[in-house]
């Protein structure tokens, strides 16, 4: 059975019609089968989308073996997956886009491809003021329903603004790594590796966080 | 693996409309599925999620028509659809102040304000929160109110569930997948969830329920160590070594945003009578978020249709001027 039904095929087939620049999706998987359990799940999927649009493209790649790729794109875990338009906009699956994740991945895609980016206007312009480099981990788990929202506005700050790098980051699957930030509820955002905080905030309250982080 | 689709939103198309309802759980999309129905323009606005409160639970048993049970969010998912499909536009999007008092009713969100003739508050409640000793240090640092969303993260811990009603008792079931290791403190001398839910949890006999329990504090340095707990029968503290708190003791209505002169009642949950009108004319409101005895997910749905019946009765004697 196919993990995407007809009906959710059918509405994306008709999300992506418009789209008029490429979605580059690279997909880094690992050796560690146990990181990498769900993988060809992911496979799947990809494989899916690539055939509803014809804006997206797939490509696979090893965490151990693209050194070039892992370092040009700075990607520090695996499974992972980044999204690109005709260049990098800082925008990073760590672990795999499932649950309700998989909205985010959808929503992201649609931004890239339409080129367009559903910020308030004058939140935009806020973030593209911003010109020192800020580092966004969004903690997510896949049965939260209120972390896509703070994935995404993390993810459009990315794509509005260079300086800005933001990333997604499965607490499942690197249990470890979420536990050095003390991660126990989610969503759980991480601003430069120094502030903080819990749940999913509007836009502009988010950019306020940001903010305050960098002064 | 699982995939959620949250199929879009459409941006909002008119400049007055007939109808806006404020929250998107079941309250708010029923109201939403009639008000389409009888074509009014409706701009549905929901904060985070569509489905509220009941897309945080894995599973409903007790919705009608669905005998295997229905994921929350699923639920969700489908009356937004049903909404969608008679016409409803649906905006993403926190509403931080309302005027409801004049002819149109402006409702603000961000920095935009939608103008309507009149409103239906769907906007619910969230989980109460625990206020104890040391409880306010460790919120979202071991203190959760959402099991669906932190469960895995305490795989093979110790954790406590706090209350005992249906909520925490659905919800302690739910992180059994997770740890064995759970303990129960409830305040009253027994449970006040549906008693399918308490036969379920008393065939796991390791379980531990603490009754008569009321909470003093919660302990530890960087992370929770501990809850001290007094025994309200023998005046006996002790203290639950534990990972994680996992709180369900009731609800606070979701009204701060709201009109001041909106009449509610001394714990926040509006007032309304028999056709979900408030005090203010083309106002009104339904679902968890108003005063009654028992919210759920059919009771919020039988307001909100209620509710959109009511809206449709007062627009057609609405004059424009
Ligand atoms: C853990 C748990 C388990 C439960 N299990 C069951 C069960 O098994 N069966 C059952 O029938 N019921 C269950 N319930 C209860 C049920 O979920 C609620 O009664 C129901 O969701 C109430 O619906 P509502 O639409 O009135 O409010 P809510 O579900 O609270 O929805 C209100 C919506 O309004 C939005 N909102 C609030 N303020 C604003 C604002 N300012 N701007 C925009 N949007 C706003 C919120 O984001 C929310 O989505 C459970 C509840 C919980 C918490």
């Amino acid at each position: 059975m196919s993990l995407l039904s007809e009906d959710d095929k059918k509405y994306l087939k008709e999300l992506f019609k418009g789209m008029k620049k490429d979605v580059n999706i690279l997909f880094f998987i690992t050796e560690d089968k146990k990181l990498c359990m769900m993988c060809d799940d992911v496979k799947e999927i990809l494989g899916d989308l690539k055939t509803l649009s014809d804006k997206i493209k797939v490509k696979e790649l090893s965490f151990e073996n693209d050194k070039d790729e892992v370092k040009k794109y700075d990607v520090r875990m695996a499974p992972s997956v980044v999204l690109l338009s005709d260049k990098d906009l800082g925008v990073k699956y760590y672990g795999i886009p499932g649950g309700y994740e998989f909205s985010s991945l959808v929503e992201d895609i649609n931004d890239i491809g339409n080129d367009f980016i559903s910020l308030d206007e004058s939140v935009m312009d806020d973030v593209k003021s911003i010109d020192k480099d800020v580092h966004i981990q969004v903690f997510v788990t896949h049965t939260c329903p209120y972390c896509p929202s703070a994935v995404r506005t993390a993810h459009k700050f990315a794509m509005v603004n260079d300086k800005i790098k933001s990333d997604m980051i499965d607490a499942n699957t690197f249990y470890e790594y979420a536990d050095t930030y003390g991660v126990s509820a989610v969503p759980r955002v991480v601003i430069n590796n120094k502030d903080f905080f819990e749940g999913s905030l509007p836009e502009r309250e988010f950019l306020k966080r940001v903010l305050n982080s960098l002064k | 693996m699982m995939l959620n689709l949250n199929k879009g939103s459409n941006l909002p198309s008119e400049k007055t409309y007939d109808l806006i309802i404020i929250g998107g759980g079941p309250a708010g999309l029923t109201a939403g599925i009639y008000a389409g129905r009888s074509r009014l323009k409706t701009l549905l606005i929901e904060e985070l999620v569509v489905g509220g409160q009941a897309s945080t639970t894995e599973r409903l048993e007790n919705y009608p028509g669905f005998p295997d049970g229905i994921g929350g969010y699923e639920l969700g998912l489908k009356m937004e659809e049903q909404a969608k499909k008679f016409g409803v536009e649906v905006l993403f999007g926190k509403v931080e102040k309302t005027e409801l008092e004049g002819k149109f009713k402006n409702i603000y969100v961000e920095e935009k304000i939608y103008k309507s003739k009149s409103v239906i508050i769907a906007s619910g409640a969230t989980p109460r929160r625990l206020n104890v000793k040391g409880s306010e240090k460790f919120h979202g640092k071991g203190i959760s109110y959402c099991a669906t969303c932190d469960g895995a993260l305490f795989t093979d811990k110790k954790i406590i569930v706090v209350g005992g009603g249906n909520s925490a008792v659905e919800e302690g079931l739910f992180m059994l997948r997770y740890t064995k290791d759970i303990i129960f403190v409830q305040d009253l001398p027994f449970l006040t969830a549906e008693k399918i839910l308490q036969e379920r949890l008393f065939e796991n006999k390791d379980l531990k329920i603490y009754y008569n329990s009321e909470i003093i504090s919660i302990n530890g340095e960087d992370k929770i160590e501990s809850m001290s707990v007094k025994d309200k029968k023998t005046n006996k503290n002790f203290d639950i070594q534990t990972d994680g708190i996992f709180v369900y003791i009731g609800l606070v209505p979701k009204t701060d945003f709201l009109d001041k002169n909106l009449s509610i009642n001394e714990y926040g949950y509006i007032k309304v009578d028999n056709n979900m009108k408030t005090n203010l004319e083309g106002v009104f409101a339904a679902g968890d978020v108003i005063e009654k005895n028992f919210r759920q997910v059919i009771t919020a749905a039988s307001d909100g249709s209620i509710a959109a019946k009511s809206v449709e009765k007062y627009l057609e004697n609405f004059k424009e001027v």
